[in-house]
């Protein structure tokens, strides 16, 4: 080989620092990206660890005597009067039958306490249900309180010292003697699915959320898709290229970027003070949510609208088609599915929504599940931060497992706005 | 129930008036549709319309001031209300009156005069609604009479319906206008409530925030302190950490993916950032609280340091995190868009690739970056939930990032929710806080937009 | 997708080359004795993913000479002046097999660092690409990278040097610190050229580099390639035939990823042996 020019071998011999420079930054590149992802592991790790036993209740079969004197005392059978009657104490009976030995008073408020308090309107739909069974014996599975589902589940430590844990060594023996006889079960968490907000963990569940959110969304839906396609259609197609369009527009991209409690503080000033309408309402949020998700409805189905090529336009035109009439016809089926995709993004957001909403009141307690956009409910995000907020430690497993519930609505949505993209985008 | 039955009866009388306006279009040249200047449902159309929009019309403004006129006609019965009530006041005496008229007497504020004026609340609603139904009615029937009777052979009734068609089209898009003037107006009026109270220079340059609420009544004057420096020096420093994390970050994997990256890995890499960004922030917000925070702790006493268990650092690490695919996402954005010819010119000097990204790319990309980046910052600054979660509620003047802080966002919560009293000073400061945070983020987005508006103009 | 392997991508040929008419294996008129030669291709195949681009380059180039390589848009001669120097290799899917051999070695071998080979082949494109900093600093980048310059003397004066070399000191000169993007399209040109020579390469490879300008910009290049010629081998793609008249000694003519003709440049435009090289010259097609 020739000899080198000076040039070359000025340039070699820098090389190698080159090349380790860039190999550095490549791993900079690989690192950041890394981050991300153990980030979303994490995320997720921590989120489903905590979580996945909310699905999962612990049960405890019980003997309990359908004592006539406590159930029915007058005798008359009359439902409207045994809905009253002091359930709660045949639980307490069954509990000091199995352990005799509890005399002392505060010990036997522990053992009353193994007990969820919902046990005793089981015995009463039972007893409504069958009124034959008064005088009998039943053998009956009952809601463990959170405390003991939590140490079945293993997330109080047995081992701790007793002054360390949050449950004594008394109720430790309990629930083995209990777990010996096979009078422990863990089942399904259908009452999660079915319940309304509660104080008790072990009783509360996200049916009340879930329905707010459903109400809130349809809501949202009904106002935003058609104000905003509506909107879509006119700056694309019909606005005239002057000042006024563009505030519009300006204005467009800044509300997509005004922070979404600014939107709670619209809603709290204006809809609920100024029109009056009723506080923690679905109406009330869904409207706020509308507002708030409409920039995004917008540039989506501009966007969608911008990709139909002109010719189709002309086309229609040609043929003696008023422009609103190609519009309709050609532009907006044609553009749908880029709208729908958009709409279904947006959608996803607002469902994920909330912070606006506790401007609004919908963080207040609702035990009960709303039926109608007017009346006061929660939805699902709120649910978790009011969880959260909860000291008992039987609730971080409820947020989490409401948490997973919320994530598994938001990936099915957005899964399905990829899925329509991919299945329907016409590429022209 | 009964503005149910009127939509219904509305909608039925427009059906009905579609099928009038076209029957007779048909008729009005003798079934020859030819001779019609538009089709026959057209003519359908047009008088749907007028039977319709008017009533609609109507419809609005009774739901927006019917509950203002009957509330002032209410009101002006009873004697406890002068002009010096506040308005607080007046809320809650409205509140036990409609509360009455729903429940019934037998509650603990049903006062015989309190009782009359829920007697007189529910009569004028009963006549609101019967009057209503009236004008409902009028409007929909005059409607379809002078829609039917305009129709005829000369009638251009397509182009009629499609300047209304297109009328309502606007209307559509100026509801983002009036969203932002209703923002504006509603953190205008109420700030200005709040400026009444307390001076605007101890809000904007007071060190001490301390919002209790008056024991008594007649404390209102000498309630809490306003001095909002503290708060805006938190969200501050939360922020800060939050870019730390997320530009860094954000920028590199960004660049990995668009100048690095096997289309594999760019395959597995985008949906990283994507689920990141779909995560909702009071996800995040336990996710600090739960995992983050304690860790923090952890670690710092394991060095010997004192960490506040809702450290500022746990917050903005989170809120940092949240911010990743925001960054991430803009800056492959603008890095895409420099012209490959750029790239092709550094690699043909005999540029590395970390040499054309750093010397050429990021260079020309700067100015969509730097929009990016203060997009970024306006949506951390107003990031609730995370900090509601994680950070903390005491007002600290510090920059000591492992103390706990707090954030504009956190005090608009604390103070707004839960609260109903609406003309302490209490919950005006949220309104006064709410339009600084609008006005820093609405700067930030106005200039961030228009640079990178601007940086996309030159490349294409 | 069926692979695609040597024989069939040989049966495609045959097959394109029959749409033609002409079955012939490439006319090369180039007789090169060992030390002429700068740049010699072997068999080179470029495939974008599946899709075959150039199908077997045979290719002498001499030293200090001036080859043009023309023919219709698509025929795969901008592909193959990328090949020159590995800039095929930031394409993602793009493989290259072959051999191109310079001073003795491979290029195309996996042992060649391309920043050093970028260093000595220098490159410039079809449309003025300037970096968007300042003059100076386009010409300085390549002298940076590679640490050409020990102290601001001496990279000033390699600065100055290019920009002599390519006529625009004269120009410039007050205003070497102002953006190099807000000069006049031929200006920005010979900026880029400046830039390529500013790292001291020994070959230039020029894509098409005066069709986004106008008559008398190109004018200036076309000349500035007649001086540079000698020091420099230069390889230039063109798209316009009178300009490979104009500037180049000899001539290649690309069709369909074929070689057709090399030889020449007058001979190639006075006599060319294949019928296709005569359609295009005669503007038959193209």
């Amino acid at each position: 080989m020739t000899e080198l020019k000076e040039s070359m071998q000025k340039a070699h011999a820098r090389l190698k620092k080159r090349r380790a420079a860039e190999k550095r930054f490549k791993m900079f590149g690989v690192g950041a990206l890394a981050f991300a992802f153990l980030c979303v592991l994490m995320l997720f790790t921590s989120i489903i660890s905590n979580g996945y036993t909310g699905f999962k209740q612990s049960y405890i079969q019980l003997d309990v005597v359908m004592d006539e004197t406590v159930v029915d005392p007058d005798g008359s059978r009359d439902p409207a009067k045994m809905m009253f009657s002091n359930y709660n104490a045949l639980v307490k009976t069954a509990l000091k039958t199995k352990f005799p030995d509890v005399t002392n008073r505060r010990d036997k408020r522990k053992l009353y306490g193994l007990i969820s308090s919902s046990a005793g309107y089981d015995l009463r739909d039972m007893v409504l249900d069958d009124p034959s069974i008064i005088g009998t014996t039943q053998t009956v599975w009952v809601m463990a309180s959170d405390e003991v589902d939590m140490l079945i589940k293993g997330v109080f430590d047995r081992t701790q010292p007793e002054s360390t844990r949050p449950i004594t060594n008394d109720e430790i023996a309990w629930v083995e003697t209990l777990e010996k006889e096979n009078r422990v079960e863990k089942r399904f968490n259908t009452n999660f699915f079915t319940a309304g907000d509660s104080r008790e963990p072990e009783q509360a569940g996200i049916q009340g959320a879930l329905v707010g959110s459903a109400l809130t969304m349809l809501v949202t839906l009904a106002l935003s898709f058609p104000l905003g396609v509506m909107a879509a259609i006119y700056l694309e197609e019909f606005a005239p290229k002057n000042k006024f369009t563009y505030l519009v527009e300006v204005n467009i991209n800044n509300l997509a970027a005004v922070p979404s409690i600014v939107f709670g503080l619209l809603g709290l000033a204006i809809f609920l003070n100024l029109f009056g309408m009723p506080r923690s309402a679905p109406v009330a949020g869904g409207m706020v949510l509308a507002l708030m998700t409409l920039p995004t409805i917008i540039i989506a189905a501009r966007a969608a609208l911008k990709s139909i090529p002109p010719s189709i336009m002309e086309a229609a035109i040609g043929v003696g088609a008023s422009k609103m009439q190609a519009v309709f016809h050609h532009q907006l089926p044609l553009a749908l599915p880029g709208i729908l995709t958009g709409t279904i993004i947006g959608m996803a957001q607002a469902l994920g929504e909330t912070a606006p909403l506790l401007m609004i009141g919908m963080v207040a307690f609702i035990a009960d599940v709303p039926s109608t956009p007017f009346d006061p409910a929660t939805v699902l995000p709120v649910q978790v931060y009011l969880w959260a907020d909860s000291p008992e430690r039987a609730f971080v497993e409820k947020t989490s497992a409401a948490i997973m519930v919320l994530l598994g609505f938001l990936i099915t949505m957005n899964a399905l706005a990829v899925l329509l993209r991919k299945k329907l985008e016409r590429r022209w | 129930m009964q503005t149910t039955i009127f939509t219904f009866t509305v909608l039925l009388l427009a059906l009905i008036g579609f099928y009038m306006g076209r029957a007779r279009a048909v008729s009005s040249v003798g079934g020859d549709i030819r001779q019609l200047h538009s089709l026959p449902r057209h003519y359908g159309y047009y008088v749907s319309l007028w039977c319709g929009l008017p009533t609609l019309f109507l419809f609005i403004l009774w739901f927006i001031f019917e509950p203002q006129i009957i509330n002032s006609l209410v009101l002006h019965n009873v004697t406890a209300i002068n002009d010096e009530t506040s308005s607080a006041m007046v809320a809650r005496i409205l509140s036990d009156i409609k509360f009455i008229a729903a429940n019934g007497t037998n509650v603990k504020s049903a006062t015989p005069e309190m009782i009359a004026a829920a007697d007189h609340y529910l009569e004028l609603k009963k006549i609101g609604i019967a009057c209503l139904g009236v004008a409902v009615l009028a409007f929909a029937i005059v409607g379809l009479v002078i829609g039917n009777k305009n129709i005829g052979e000369k009638l251009k009734a397509r182009d009629q319906v499609e300047k209304a068609i297109r009328v309502l089209l606007l209307a559509s898009s100026i509801v983002a206008i009036l969203t932002t003037i209703g923002i504006v107006s509603s953190l205008l009026f109420e700030a200005i409530r709040f400026f009444g109270k307390v001076p605007l220079s101890e809000f904007l340059f007071g060190l001490e925030w301390s919002p209790q609420i008056a024991l008594r009544k007649d404390q209102v004057a000498s309630q809490g302190s306003f001095g909002a420096v503290p708060i805006f020096a938190g969200t501050m420093l939360i922020s800060f950490i939050a870019m730390c994390v997320a530009v860094p970050v954000g920028l590199l994997s960004a660049i990995y993916m668009s100048e690095y990256a096997t289309p594999k890995v760019r395959g597995l890499g985008k949906p990283i950032l994507e689920i990141l960004a779909g995560i909702p922030t009071v996800v995040y917000g336990f996710f600090a609280a739960l995992v983050v925070a304690p860790t923090i702790r952890n670690i710092g006493e394991g060095w010997g340091l004192e960490v506040a268990s809702e450290s500022a650092l746990a917050a903005g690490l989170v809120m940092g995190i949240m911010i990743i695919p925001f960054v991430s996402s803009l800056s492959d954005d603008v890095i895409r868009a420099v012209p490959q010819a750029l790239r092709d010119g550094s690699y043909a000097l005999g540029g590395t690739k970390s040499e054309t990204v750093l010397q050429v790319i990021l260079p020309a990309a700067l100015p969509g970056i730097v929009g990016g980046i203060m997009l970024a910052i306006s949506r951390a600054i107003g990031e609730t939930m995370i900090v509601v979660m994680a950070a903390g509620l005491s007002a600290n003047l510090t920059a000591n990032p492992l103390q706990a802080v707090t954030t504009a966002t956190v005090q608009m919560v604390t103070l707004l929710v839960g609260d109903q009293e609406f003309d302490s000073p209490k919950t005006l400061a949220a309104f006064a806080l709410g339009l600084v945070l609008f006005c820093v983020t609405l700067c930030l987005n106005v200039i961030a937009l228009r640079v990178v508006a601007k940086y996309r103009e030159k490349y294409d | 997708m069926k692979p695609m392997t040597k024989d069939n991508a040989v049966d495609i040929e045959k097959e394109l080359n029959l749409s033609n008419g002409n079955v012939s294996k490439g006319v090369n008129s180039v007789k090169l004795s060992q030390d002429e030669v700068k740049i010699s291709a072997k068999d080179v195949r470029v495939k974008y993913g599946e899709k075959e681009a150039l199908f077997g380059i045979n290719l002498d180039m001499p030293k200090g000479k001036v080859t043009s390589f023309i023919g219709p848009s698509g025929c795969g001669k901008s592909t193959f002046l990328r090949c020159l120097n590995r800039m095929n290799d930031t394409i993602d899917g793009c493989s290259v097999t072959g051999q191109i051999i310079v001073d003795e070695v491979d290029i195309l071998s996996k042992q060649v660092d391309t920043v050093l080979l970028r260093a000595k082949i220098g490159m410039v494109f079809q449309k003025p690409n300037p970096f968007p900093k300042s003059i100076y600093d386009n010409v300085a980048y390549g002298p940076r990278l590679h640490g050409l310059a020990t102290d601001k003397n001496e990279l000033d004066e390699i600065v100055e040097i290019s920009l002599e070399k390519v006529g625009l000191l004269k120009e410039v000169k007050d205003r070497l610190l102002e953006p190099g993007t807000g000069l006049s399209g031929g200006q920005q040109q010979r900026l880029c050229i400046a830039r390529a020579i500013a790292v001291d390469p020994e070959i230039l490879l020029m894509d098409e580099p005066c069709s986004a300008l106008d008559p008398i910009a190109t004018a200036k290049i076309e000349e500035l390639i007649d001086e540079l010629r000698g020091s420099y081998t230069i390889v230039i793609v063109t798209h316009s035939m009178q300009q490979a008249a104009r500037v180049s000694q000899q001539t290649a003519f690309f069709h369909l990823g074929n070689l057709v003709e090399y030889g020449e440049t007058e001979k190639i435009f006075t006599s060319p042996v294949d019928e296709r090289t005569k359609g295009y010259i005669t503007g038959r097609f193209g």
